[in-house]
């Protein structure tokens, strides 16, 4: 039997009192696609972290190729093999993807004696490398000019310059369109034929069934389970990660009521919001259901009119979309949160003016307010003075929803509202979802994951180049090819 | 999945030491100049302490509005000599309030620009007030010609003002005390605070609150141009004129004052009143290697020395 090219073996973490990985074990074959699953806090990245040298094992120890190994640093750990691409890119924004292909060890030829890099030789080299991945990139284009995607694949061709046995891929299609994951999954095949193993750490378990030869769950920093392909199926995963919580669809349709808000100025596909209804816009990242959302809050510095329960109301920014009572979560964390701040000054921030009272701040008033949201919407643990960069993703999340939950607004507008969050945190965000229009306020969700949408929606809106293409309704149940055909996926 | 075993415990953040650090410093620099020299702890001396330290407690309050924001302003020097000279020679002309009034809003004028220019066309900071640094020391030039102003002719309410002492304690000190009392109260307990806060934390998470970001970066300046102006008006009292060469370098030992007190460069943290315990500790560090008859020269290498030691911390602190 073939070695492992990279093993743990007991391998415990500690941070402080905190365990994040107890008595992990782990291998990697060269040739496998390796899936890494488990939910926020589960210990993944701290695994990760140990495999690309970041982070040292307190207990337990390191193998590769069946030799121990000692990695104490990311540099250690590229010399041996591992290479890392983390979903946070590092490459220089500045610089061409020539450039950065060959950042480190550039061509060099001789000019009067002197080593000068050889431009020439640099970009063939490049040209060469892309080529070998299939990539038809022009290798003297700046690289803040590409899109994510496409820096993914040359970050990803910079890694297989050096000696690359094993590929850590962290969350890497959390952001990008379904044509662009084919082409990630198209490369990833063709490393695999090549010898190296894979590790996929994601939250996107259809991927997983798809991509993985074998998957470990982890759960509370322990090993739940290892399955070989064929063995698991999505609903598996579930129970593995979470210990038996399954996904509820959802309660019965509401009965809608009046209009709460109407898009007047786009007149022929105008979305009309009701009391009582959660509508879903379906659409691929680039198919502006995004644009159509921001657009609806004042994000997109257009002016616009709104009909606002029957009231014509105009809108030039988010402070204007607010006043009428209107809320939005928008797709990155970092722009609803603001991440030194104690996560009672983050819920306050947009009721500051509910809740001063002859130009100062009720504390009590504002404490009551953040006590009764951190209830409602369970966010942990309840220590309101906790800095919200210290909350896992789920619970930041919730901070966002509660931030619009105090002010009380009658409309609430999501972007991706459980991208990233571990699946616990993801029905408890549903449910939310769900008692908000209950209670009479009007939702409206985009989401690229049409699973969410079916579960919580009344009506999908399906979205293609910045047009509505098909409006689908629950009570006709929700035909997942016809969705599909919609949005051009 | 960061894990924070920091706050396992969250009582344990209220005897935090490391938010003390400023204060910590303070009073240990003070232990060690009184041990080792008598003359630290006479009370002229301590009132000296205090005068010297008012006039740029009154702009560092200005300068930890605009770094809590998330800015910087290099201008205040300049307009310390500004507001100065303006308040001569409008006072010897018009009367003591009327000078007053000109030197404070002279300097709120240089605020509005700067704010105006840094957050609606979104020039970096460092480059606006770099440049209104220089543009407005040569306005001071010009209008004055080189020369001090008003050196007769002052009201001679306003030369007391620069002296004389109220309930023993010197009308000077008397003023950044009232001000770090009532602005405390504005930054801590009313929504612009908690706006100004939020800005500096994180500028588009706080527009997307609704938060007006470019009407709060803006006002930051304009206090912090203000209160340059009325330190001026005091640097003015106390020289008994107004100097066009007034505040160079003021603009430096601010910034370095701030950020020994805490507030990050970063934005979004800040407090006032460690500010003035920052500007104590430069003070009071000068008033020690006099006392101890330390060459005028390592003085300077060792408030330079201060300074970067000051930014490495905050630099250590972002990267806890």
């Amino acid at each position: 039997m073939t070695k492992p090219a990279v093993s743990a073996r007991a391998v415990s973490k500690y941070f402080g009192a905190t365990c994040a990985l107890a008595n992990i074990d782990f291998e990697l074959f060269a040739g496998e696609v390796h899936a890494l699953v488990g939910e926020n806090g589960a210990g993944k990245s701290t695994l990760v972290r140990i495999l690309s040298g970041v982070h040292q094992p307190d207990q337990g120890e390191v193998s590769i190729d069946g030799q121990r190994a000692h990695l104490g640093s990311p540099s250690a750990a590229i010399a041996a093999g591992i290479v890392t691409i983390p979903q946070e890119l590092r490459l220089v924004q500045s610089l061409s993807i020539a450039e950065n292909l060959t950042l480190g060890d550039p061509p060099v030829k001789r000019v009067l004696g002197m080593r000068v890099v050889d431009r020439r030789r640099m970009r063939a080299a490049a040209s060469d490398q892309l080529a070998q991945l299939g990539l038809s990139l022009d290798p003297g284009i700046r690289v803040d000019r590409l899109s994510y995607a496409e820096r993914q694949l040359v970050a990803i061709a910079k890694a297989l310059r050096r000696h690359c046995k094993i590929l850590i891929l962290d969350e890497p299609t959390a952001a990008l369109e379904m044509r662009e994951v084919e082409r990630l999954f198209t490369l990833i095949d063709h490393m695999k034929r090549e010898g190296a193993g894979i590790l996929y750490v994601s939250h996107r378990l259809d991927e997983v069934v798809r991509l993985a030869d074998r998957c470990t769950v982890l759960r509370d920093g322990q090993v739940a389970t290892v399955a070989r392909r064929g063995n698991f199926k999505i609903a598996d995963l579930i129970v593995a990660m979470t210990g038996g919580l399954e996904m509820q669809p959802s309660d019965t349709v509401s009965e809608p009521g009046g209009i709460v808000l109407e898009d007047v100025s786009r007149r022929p596909d105008a979305i009309r919001l009701r009391a009582n209804e959660v509508l879903g816009l379906a659409g691929l990242l680039s198919s502006g259901a995004g644009h159509m959302l921001r657009r609806l809050f004042g994000f997109t510095g257009e002016r616009i009119e709104l009909r606002r329960n029957g009231r014509l109301k105009r809108i030039a920014s988010p402070a204007d979309a607010i006043r009428i009572g209107i809320g939005f979560v928008p797709d990155e964390r970092r722009l609803g949160l603001i991440m030194n701040q104690s996560i009672r000054d983050n819920i306050l921030l947009p009721s500051l003016d509910v809740i001063a009272r002859g130009g100062r701040i009720d504390r009590g008033e504002g404490n009551r307010l953040v006590e009764q949201m951190m209830e409602l919407l369970d966010i942990r643990p309840r220590h309101p003075e906790l800095p919200v960069s210290a909350l896992s993703g789920g619970n930041q999340q919730k901070v966002i929803v509660a931030k619009w939950f105090a002010r009380g607004v009658g409309v609430l507008l999501l972007d991706e509202p459980t991208q990233g969050i571990d699946v616990a945190a993801k029905a408890q965000i549903h449910t939310l979802i769900r008692k908000f229009a209950k209670r009479g306020g009007g939702v409206l969700v985009r989401s690229s994951d049409l699973t969410e949408l079916t579960l919580i929606c009344d009506e999908i809106l399906a979205v293609h180049q910045a047009r509505i293409t098909d409006r689908l309704q629950r009570s006709d149940g929700f035909d997942e090819k016809r969705l599909h055909a919609a949005i051009g996926g | 999945m960061r894990r924070h075993s920091k706050y396992t415990w969250p009582w344990l953040r209220r005897f935090n030491l490391v938010g003390q650090a400023p204060l910590i410093t303070l009073i240990v620099l003070c232990l060690a100049t009184a041990l080792m020299t008598d003359r630290f702890i006479s009370p002229l001396n301590l009132t000296n302490i205090l005068v010297q330290s008012s006039i740029m407690a009154v702009i560092a309050i200005g300068m930890t509005f605009v770094i809590i924001g998330g800015g910087f302003d290099l201008s205040v020097g300049s307009t310390v000599a500004l507001a100065g000279c303006i308040a001569a020679m409008v006072m010897v002309r018009f009367g003591l309030v009327a000078g007053i009034i000109a030197g404070i809003a002279a300097g709120m004028a240089v605020g509005l620009a700067n704010g105006l220019i840094i957050a609606r066309l979104g020039v970096n900071p460092f480059i606006t007030t770099l440049g209104t640094m220089v543009l407005v020391r040569g306005v001071v030039y010009l209008i004055t010609g080189g020369a001090p102003v008003g050196d007769e002719g002052l009201p001679p309410a306003f030369i007391a003002f620069g002296s004389v002492r109220f309930l023993g304690i010197h009308y000077l000190v008397w003023v950044p005390a009232l001000l770090l009392v009532a602005l405390s109260w504005l930054m801590q307990a009313t929504p612009y605070g908690q706006r100004v806060y939020a800005t500096g934390g994180n500028r588009e998470a706080a527009y997307l609150s609704g938060v007006a970001v470019e009407r709060i970066i803006a006002s930051t300046y304009v206090w912090c141009g203000g209160l340059a102006g009325l330190a001026g008006v005091m640097l003015a009292a106390r020289l008994q004129s107004g100097q066009p060469t007034a505040g160079e370098f003021y603009e430096l030992t601010a910034i370095a004052a701030v950020i020994l007190g805490g507030a990050s460069l970063h934005g979004g943290e800040g407090t006032l009143y460690k500010s003035i315990i920052g500007v104590l500790i430069m003070v009071v560090l000068g008033n020690s290697l006099n006392l101890l008859n330390v060459d005028s020269y390592w003085q300077r290498v060792a408030i330079g020395a201060v300074i970067i030691a000051a930014a490495a911390t905050d630099r250590l602190r972002s990267h806890r």
